[in-house]
């Protein structure tokens, strides 16, 4: 099976010298559903900016789908990201002044490839994945800031979704639900994933959500620096 | 992008609505100052046309000038009879009119002349003096009012004035013993005529108590067998049948042997005259400048304001893949969307009040706004406005560059 992400001896460091990603190396398999817990402060969402390619590490490898981005200009970085993956914030996800639906679109807006793969209209896919998300047509149309937090995530997770990306990350994207809405949320991220074959890194900081997903990884195993422990991250 | 960016406009509508009014009401006194400067200089010029030549005693052009056609200041000397019947009686010369000033009506001017006045006098695009009430006047001890002078003395056809000595408001020196007949008023036509009252030459004289046509000159064989209204001018009004001579017959004037005159063709000394304005324009420019000025820094704070509260937005941005350039365009979009569409409004601001105060003004002034496309001058400066706010965006975009650059997609507000 082909590598969705491959990291090799991954050095990155803000302006400081001491180290805060340093991953010998680190490999998710395509279609993978992945878990990947951190305390924070143990480097989770600098380790998400540098998979994101926002932010490039001065040493290493990050492989995506087969090519290096860390050869990449910031721009084509960019368009790799539009191209193939979607992104899911822990909140505030959406633009408050355009429609749930108008948000989904936003999915495909810069990327021209995504557009592509859509077998119907932009604008009918973006219909049917709220739909089954259990967004009523009318709650489509409406802004996004009306939506409940539940709603939000939902159309975020459209959104990230819409014009299959191989890969999806996700920021603790259930942080603020209750369990209820969180384990029906999972639920519908990992079936829409499998249908269009994409790759999922989930990050929580919540160990008990591990069920739902074929594979978990410890961030503090992964990365294993120093200060992890000393910034307040517990290690299990 | 462009949908995007006016999206989050309406967004932010209130705001945005503020600036916009802010920046069409500069930019709504931007082009009124053009306008007004623009139709305030045609008027000017309007003041006097188809004459060719305004001749009087030796002074300054700009003088001779202010005195007889906008009955500004006075002039020390005169011009005698003589003179202005030897040049009014030249080949080249088709019509004259000779004007005495010096004399006022609670401080209206009054202007002695002839019938050739209202003749000739032409304004705006060679437009004629219309005697509304009644009709110019025929004989001695009677007046013709403009439009403005009939207003502020109250007086209509068949009432009667007295006329005081010298030019101020008050003067002791009034001559009561002669009353005169108001006869006819004249139609508004926005130039200084519409403050003056006519009288006939020998009115004038009567006032001042010389016998028209008397005394000095009696023993003059020259003047035998014809009248002589007045023994002195102040100004005469000339139009040539040959255009082109105006220049050859003003030297000729300037360098009059017998006394010493002044020669002017109106058209000229009313562009030098305006020329000496123009630091009254240049002041208006300038603030009107100043007030486009201060309405883009309002859009340029509304900008910056907004950049804090729109971190997330920029995240999400760039998540979907939009790059920090195209944040950076997305600002100044937005910059540039607030500017065009203010100066539109501006625009459309002025022609409502232009529209809907065009009768008050023409029938308080006399001057006519008339509704045209904006001149090449005002869509230069309106292009100016939209130059200085993309200008001015780029402050924000900059920054919100800068932002997303540091920010990535984690923001920590």
């Amino acid at each position: 099976m082909s590598a969705a992400i491959e990291l090799d001896k991954v050095r990155f460091s803000w302006s400081s010298q001491v180290p805060i990603i340093d991953i010998d190396h680190w490999r998710v398999d395509c279609g993978d559903t992945l878990l990947l817990r951190g305390a924070s402060g143990s480097g989770k969402s600098t380790l998400l900016s540098l998979l994101a390619g926002i932010n490039k590490p001065q040493r290493g490898e990050i492989c995506l789908l087969g090519s290096d981005i860390t050869r990449l200009s910031a721009r084509q970085r960019d368009k790799f990201r539009a191209d193939h993956i979607g992104y899911i914030f822990q909140q505030f996800n959406l633009l408050p002044y355009l429609s749930a639906h108008e948000n989904v679109l936003l999915g495909v807006h810069f990327s021209a490839l995504r557009r592509q793969r859509l077998t119907q209209s932009a604008t009918q896919t973006a219909t049917d994945y709220l739909s089954r998300l259990g967004l009523s047509k009318q709650q489509q149309q409406q802004p996004a800031a009306v939506l409940s937090v539940g709603q939000q995530q939902r159309v975020a997770a459209a959104r990230a979704l819409i014009g299959a990306p191989e890969i999806l990350i996700a920021d603790e994207p259930t942080s603020a639900l209750d369990t209820e809405h969180r384990d029906v949320f999972i639920k519908l991220l990992l079936e829409l994933s499998q249908a269009n074959n994409t790759t999922v890194v989930f990050v929580t900081h919540d160990a008990t959500l591990a069920g739902h997903f074929n594979t978990h990884t410890e961030l503090s195993q992964l990365n294993p620096l120093p200060q992890t422990a000393s910034a307040g991250g517990s290690n299990v | 992008m462009f949908k995007l960016a006016l999206k989050s406009l309406l967004n932010r509508k209130t705001s945005v609505i503020l600036t916009v009014v802010a920046i069409a009401v500069s930019v709504a006194l931007l082009l009124a100052v053009e306008r007004v400067k623009e139709q305030v200089q045609q008027n000017f010029a309007n003041t006097v046309s188809g004459t060719d030549l305004i001749i009087g005693p030796r002074s300054s052009q700009t003088q001779l000038l202010l005195a007889s056609i906008f009955h500004i200041g006075s002039m020390t000397n005169a011009m005698s009879w003589d003179s202005y019947e030897n040049i009014a009686g030249r080949d080249e010369v088709d019509w004259a009119v000779p004007i005495s000033l010096g004399d006022s009506v609670q401080g209206l001017p009054v202007v002695a002349t002839t019938e050739g006045y209202v003749k000739h006098y032409r304004y705006a695009d060679k437009q004629t003096l219309n005697v509304i009430q009644g009709r110019w006047f025929a004989d001695n001890e009677q007046a013709v009012l403009g439009a403005e002078a009939a207003k502020t003395l109250g007086l209509a056809v068949g009432d009667q004035l007295t006329i005081a000595h010298g030019s101020g408001g008050l003067s002791f020196s009034e001559h009561d013993q002669h009353p005169i007949a108001v006869v006819g008023v004249l139609a508004r036509t926005g130039t200084p005529v519409d403050q003056a009252v006519f009288v006939s030459l020998e009115t004038i004289e009567t006032v001042h108590g010389i016998e028209p046509g008397s005394a000095e000159h009696a023993d003059n064989h020259q003047h035998e067998g014809h009248e002589h209204p007045a023994e002195s001018i102040t100004a005469a009004l000339l139009g040539l049948k040959v255009k082109p001579l105006a220049l050859r017959l003003q030297r000729e004037i300037n360098t009059y042997e017998k006394e010493p005159l002044t020669a002017l063709m109106p058209g000229m000394t009313l562009q030098q005259l305006w020329k000496t304005l123009n630091v009254f324009e240049q002041t208006l420019n300038g603030m009107s400048a100043i007030v486009v000025f201060i309405g883009l820094i309002g859009m340029l704070t509304i900008l910056l304001a907004s950049l804090r509260e729109r971190r997330r937005e920029m995240a999400v941005l760039r998540a979907v893949g939009a790059g920090p350039l195209t944040l950076f365009s997305l600002l100044v979009t937005e910059a540039v969307l607030v500017t065009l569409f203010a100066t539109f409004a501006g625009l459309a601001l002025l022609y409502t009040l232009q529209w809907s105060l065009m009768d008050f003004i023409h029938s308080q002034t006399g001057i006519l706004f008339s509704l045209n496309l904006p001149t090449p001058a005002e869509w230069w400066r309106m292009g100016l406005v939209v130059i200085a706010g993309f200008l001015l965006s780029l402050i924000p975009a900059w920054r919100a560059y800068r932002q997303s650059l540091s920010d990535g997609l984690t923001v920590k507000v």
